[in-house]
């Protein structure tokens, strides 16, 4: 156990990666790309770091948790009114991208193996990249991130065709379609097996069991991750990939009261591995070729950046959505995957292609990877550019934008932290009062007898706070008993200019209290002398 | 995928089992470890080791967080000497049982040292279950564990140098040196600076933290100390507020997820011990549970603290604690230690961390204030009769007190602190020390003959007890929770609800509030 490799390179990736996202903050570079770059300067640059067995298993934990945390958003309802704009545009897509892509590498002057495998490299979009950014915006939830993962999916389950595809291709020499046919019918066969286990768990077994052990937000933050592991080794026994177990076992879970709170956890834990994971990305590239290659691999690039939008708006204008979303799903697109690399290696390793297909896919990966990362992450202001341009009105999409439910912040509300009998108590005064209260514990079960509404999690979390939409509060009170929430939350409070008022229910926290600045402090001892005193009155103890 | 998924599922149902025998976590995962290692399911040697060292690393780190001496309060000083005495006496008794045992040396000081310290992971947990985190006794414990954790990690260097020579040794307090140094500078000005001036997203935080982990880590490394003791070292440096709370946010789920498969993993490495083995392990938790809860009682109370709140202090620290693990972790894999003192280690960490909750009682505590020989103490000057009595004159008494002494009202007074004892004997309040659920100190009080109780204990419980033998006088009793106001009523007491008392404090400035415009004091106030 002396060996302490795994910490190294850990180390390693983290420093690096967290010294470049802070160097450029300046430049509002997505994370993504800073983690790629990371990659680039630790192997391809400098040679510092190669990717050993566990730092390998760490990043595909980071895809786990990734799409776990996708399905833990978008519950079976919400993918559903997108499944046939999905699968539209899904085969479409693939089927358009790949002609074009083989037509440019002929012309570009490959041969038609080189070819076959460029289109195909080029067909894939990134799931990961995508869904990363979509959920850093927190726009998963819209309708185009919606249709953007309804897409992939379907694209994922291509990559399974594909992949039984090449290893028919490589045993044999050629297509055994049989065996293709078997190999599509037991993907879609296993998907369907996966998908019905997590629903009918999803609708009979998971509610209870998770309702016991929710009392615990440790254990059930392990139940759930061990929920989605299973599933994922399903999914691979099943032949499928990695990312449609994860997804379906948190369909599974999205549902539950607790999905919210679940998410907040995974959250720091996935951001942790995906980062891991996109720093072996920026790793993996190798440029040896590329530079001879330059000119295939800017004009693929262009294909990739400029076509796949095109390709897309084309396909989801047809099928009736606004300009708006339409445009937005399209720019999802413009990028090739990490599987694009796998792809190509593989192809390497089969002898079929040379070296120099492999840098192309990996400058292109690189050119396409960190542009569209810009383009998602400014994705409605290039809308605002582009929006009545000729370009765009070509497409003849509806001008009118598709209604989207907008959830309305509160504000002026008055926030009630922990439902203890203090809680209880202020929330009751307050709602008679005239004030929208907005209840906040750990404890689901207290939760369920308030009328109002309430937010389950810790006050603790940045996001809990966030959610609860702070910075417009009138008011946020603690009936709290837990010393290091109360400070913290004052701290917060205070640095957000929001009145907060602490119970300080013992005298060893009132001085750190009245340091950090809270507005008031609830001290029962004042009014208890009193009720002690009238309950004596009243037995006739003391004199009135 | 599937060794993760292994341990995380031993996990689960560890963590259901002991949520449903209401038990704490730790000796369940243990065990699940060791039962996926005899179904043969362990994953491969390689990567159980890389999964116990990034578990460690984030235990260690997420311990730093949590030291926090402003938790200890008045109880410092008492809290050192308690400490340092338990760290001392067990380990030296642990070190002679075991040589004697016929362990060799190098093992007997990695076993006396795992022995000495006591879990805070399981004691903090219970603590907020029985939310006593606050009691006296409680602060006491809680600033004990703190000196234990930082003496392991001080003692780790020199333990792991000394093999080497005594040159190593002093290199290696002289690297600890250089890191606490870091360490200060983190805390007042690089910690400061990236977590709340920056003003980064959740990703940056992390990205933030983590590399503090790291950086810690590789200067640990560098200086030849243990990864360990960098790694609790950068948890220290992140430990200011507000920085911690923070931090917590991000690290919580993170350091949820590695102590799970981490406790699971290294229950892997449990082996079935051989009699002599065995042998060393049964003496080591006798040592653990007979030794300590008297030892920890006659320091502390030596050290100004109540029988009561003595004994209850021993009986909670009557375990080994997570930090043996790693002490005997860290000796095996630098090969000073054979694999079987892990798995004594191991053993004995299971069986005392799962005895705990079943030592640490009130029925126990009481049972052994009944064989505390200083308990009987002087009873009042001259009996009385009528009088009122109040049980506890803390910080929740004392104004009770005064305003019924004021009014021209006989009270007497039980309290377990002496300082709060003497400053009525000044005031020349008649008193008692001991406990107020104690009932030949209420027979002393004349609660019998007594107008009214008033009891201001922090624990319902105790008022129970007390309701049990007084009866035909109104009984006042200080409660928070509306639970407990019922379960008083239902005894016969009357319930003063404290939340109701904090909420009318809240009440009435709110209305003041009101008159002065929240909203307008809030227009005042510079928005960021």
């Amino acid at each position: 156990m002396t060996d302490t490799l795994l910490l190294r390179s850990l180390g390693l990736i983290i420093v690096a990666a967290a010294a470049v996202f802070l160097l450029s903050r300046r430049l509002h570079v997505p994370s993504i790309v800073a983690y790629i770059v990371t990659g680039l300067l630790l192997g391809p640059a400098t040679g510092l770091l190669t990717i050993s067995e566990a730092i390998e298993i760490i990043s595909e934990v980071g895809i786990v948790l990734l799409l776990f945390l996708v399905g833990l958003e978008l519950s079976l309802d919400k993918i559903r009114d997108v499944g046939k704009v999905a699968i539209y545009a899904g085969l479409g897509q693939v089927v358009f991208t790949a002609a074009g892509g083989l037509g440019i590498s002929v012309l570009l002057g490959f041969s038609l193996i080189e070819s076959i495998f460029l289109a195909t490299a080029l067909t894939f979009s990134s799931t990961v990249v995508v869904v990363k950014l979509l959920t850093q915006k927190e726009e998963l939830d819209s309708l185009y991130g919606r249709i953007s993962v309804g897409i992939f999916l379907v694209q994922d389950l291509v990559v399974i065709v594909i992949l039984t595809l090449l290893a028919g291709l490589g045993s044999a020499g050629e297509v055994d379609l049989r065996s293709v046919g078997v190999g599509v019918a037991s993907a879609f066969g296993g998907m369907a097996l996966l998908l019905t286990i997590a629903l009918v768990a999803g609708r009979y077994v998971l509610p209870p069991v998770f309702a016991w052990i929710a009392g615990s937000l440790e254990g059930l933050f392990i139940w759930s991750l061990s929920w989605c592991f299973l599933f994922v080794v399903g999914a691979e026994l099943l032949h499928l990939s990695i990312e449609i177990g994860a997804f379906i076992a948190g369909i599974s879970l999205a549902q539950l009261p607790y999905s919210h709170e679940l998410r907040r956890r995974v959250n720091p834990l996935m951001n942790f591995f995906i980062a891991v994971f996109f720093t072996t990305l920026g790793l993996r590239m190798e440029f040896g070729a590329a530079l001879d290659a330059w000119l295939p691999s800017i004009v693929l690039s262009l294909f990739v950046l400029i076509g796949n939008p095109i390709i897309f708006m084309w396909i989801i204008s047809r099928l009736g959505y606004g300009e708006r979303t339409s445009f937005l799903t399209s720019v999802t697109v413009a990028q090739i995957s990490e599987f694009s690399f796998i792809f190509a290696t593989m192809g390497v390793a089969t002898g079929l292609i040379g070296d120099e297909i492999l840098s192309i896919v990996a400058l292109v990966g690189l050119v396409t990877i960190s542009v569209s990362a810009y383009m998602i992450l400014y994705n409605h202001g290039l809308y605002e550019l582009m929006h009545g341009s000729w370009i765009l009105r070509r497409f003849g999409a509806p001008q009118d934008e598709d209604d989207e439910p907008v959830e309305k912040p509160m504000r002026g509300h008055v926030i009630v932290v922990g439902l203890n009998s203090l809680g209880l108590r202020l929330v009751r005064e307050l709602t008679e009062r005239g004030e929208t209260v907005l209840a906040i514990d750990t404890d689901p079960a207290k939760l369920a007898g308030i009328e109002g509404p309430t937010i389950l999690g810790s006050a603790d979390h940045s996001s809990v706070l966030e959610d609860a939409n702070v910075k417009d509060a009138k008011l946020v009170v603690s009936a709290l008993q837990i010393e290091d929430i109360n400070n913290l939350l004052a701290y917060r409070c205070r640095a957000a200019g929001i009145p907060v008022s602490i119970h300080a229910f013992d005298r060893s926290v009132v001085q750190e209290l009245r340091e950090i600045g809270a507005n008031h402090l609830m001290i029962p001892k004042n009014h208890g002398v009193r009720r002690m005193l009238d309950a004596l009155r009243e037995r006739g103890l003391v004199d009135s | 995928m599937t060794a993760i998924a292994i341990l995380l599922a031993g996990a689960a149902v560890a963590l259901g089992l002991a949520r449903w025998l209401r038990l704490p976590s730790v000796p369940f995962l243990l065990v699940a470890g060791l039962l996926v290692n005899v179904l043969g399911l362990m994953p491969e040697r390689e990567l159980l080791e890389d999964t116990l060292q990034l578990g460690l690393a984030f235990l260690l780190f997420a311990a730093g967080t949590e030291l926090n001496p402003r938790r200890v309060g008045s109880k410092r000083s008492a809290a050192v000497r308690v400490g340092l005495a338990q760290f001392g006496v067990l380990g030296a008794i642990g070190f002679a049982g075991v040589y004697m045992l016929g362990a060799p040396l190098q093992e007997a000081i990695y076993l006396a040292l795992a022995l000495a310290a006591s879990s805070t992971l399981l004691v903090v947990r219970l603590l907020q279950q029985r939310r006593q985190m606050f009691e006296p006794f409680g602060r006491l414990v809680l600033g004990v564990l703190l000196m234990q954790d930082m003496l392991v990690i001080l003692l780790l260097p020199v333990l792991t140098g000394l093999p080497e020579g005594i040159g190593e040794t002093l290199q290696g307090l002289a690297g600890t040196a250089v890191l606490v140094v870091g360490v200060l500078v983190w805390v007042s000005w690089v910690a400061p600076l990236f977590v709340l001036r920056m003003r980064l997203d959740d990703e940056g935080l992390l990205l933030v933290t983590l590399a503090t982990l790291f950086i810690f880590i590789g200067a640990a490394v560098w200086l030849g100390l243990p990864m360990i003791a960098g790694a609790f070292l950068a948890g220290v440096a992140l430990s200011g507020f507000p920085v911690n709370g923070i931090v917590r946010g991000q690290l919580a789920s993170l350091s949820d997820f590695f102590l799970a498969i981490f406790l699971t993993a290294l229950g892997g490495l449990i082996e079935i011990p051989d009699a002599g083995d065995l042998l060393i392990a049964v003496a080591l938790i006798a040592i653990v549970v007979l030794v300590t809860p008297p030892l920890v009682t006659v320091i502390a109370e030596a050290a100004g603290m109540s029988a009561r709140a003595a004994i209850e202090s021993g009986l909670l620290l009557a375990q080994t604690s997570e930090f043996s693990l790693v002490i005997a972790l860290q000796g095996w894999s630098i090969g000073h230690v054979r694999e079987e003192v892990l798995t004594i280690v191991a053993i004995v960490t299971m069986v005392t961390m799962f005895l705990t909750p079943f030592i640490a009682t009130n029925r126990m505590t009481w049972r052994l204030m009944s064989l505390h020989p200083l308990r009987s103490r002087h009873g009042l000057a001259q009996p009385r009769s009528g009088h009122m009595l109040l049980l506890g004159c803390g910080d929740t008494g004392m104004p009770i007190l005064e305003t019924l002494v004021t009014a021209g009202h006989e009270v007497v007074v039980v309290d377990d602190d002496p300082a709060v004892i003497e400053a009525l004997r000044d005031g020349e309040i008649p008193c008692i020390r001991g406990d107020g659920s104690d009932f030949d100190v209420l027979r002393m009080a004349g609660a019998e003959q007594a107008a009214v109780i008033i009891s201001t204990m922090r624990r319902p419980r105790d008022s129970l007890h007390l309701l049990t033998r007084v009866r035909d006088i109104p009984v006042l009793v200080r409660v928070f929770d509306e639970e407990d106001a019922r379960r008083i009523r239902q005894h016969g007491g009357i319930p003063i609800s404290y939340a109701d008392a904090a909420a009318d404090d809240f009440l009435a400035w709110l209305e003041q509030a009101t008159e002065f415009g929240l909203t307008e004091e809030r227009r005042q106030r510079p928005r960021e």
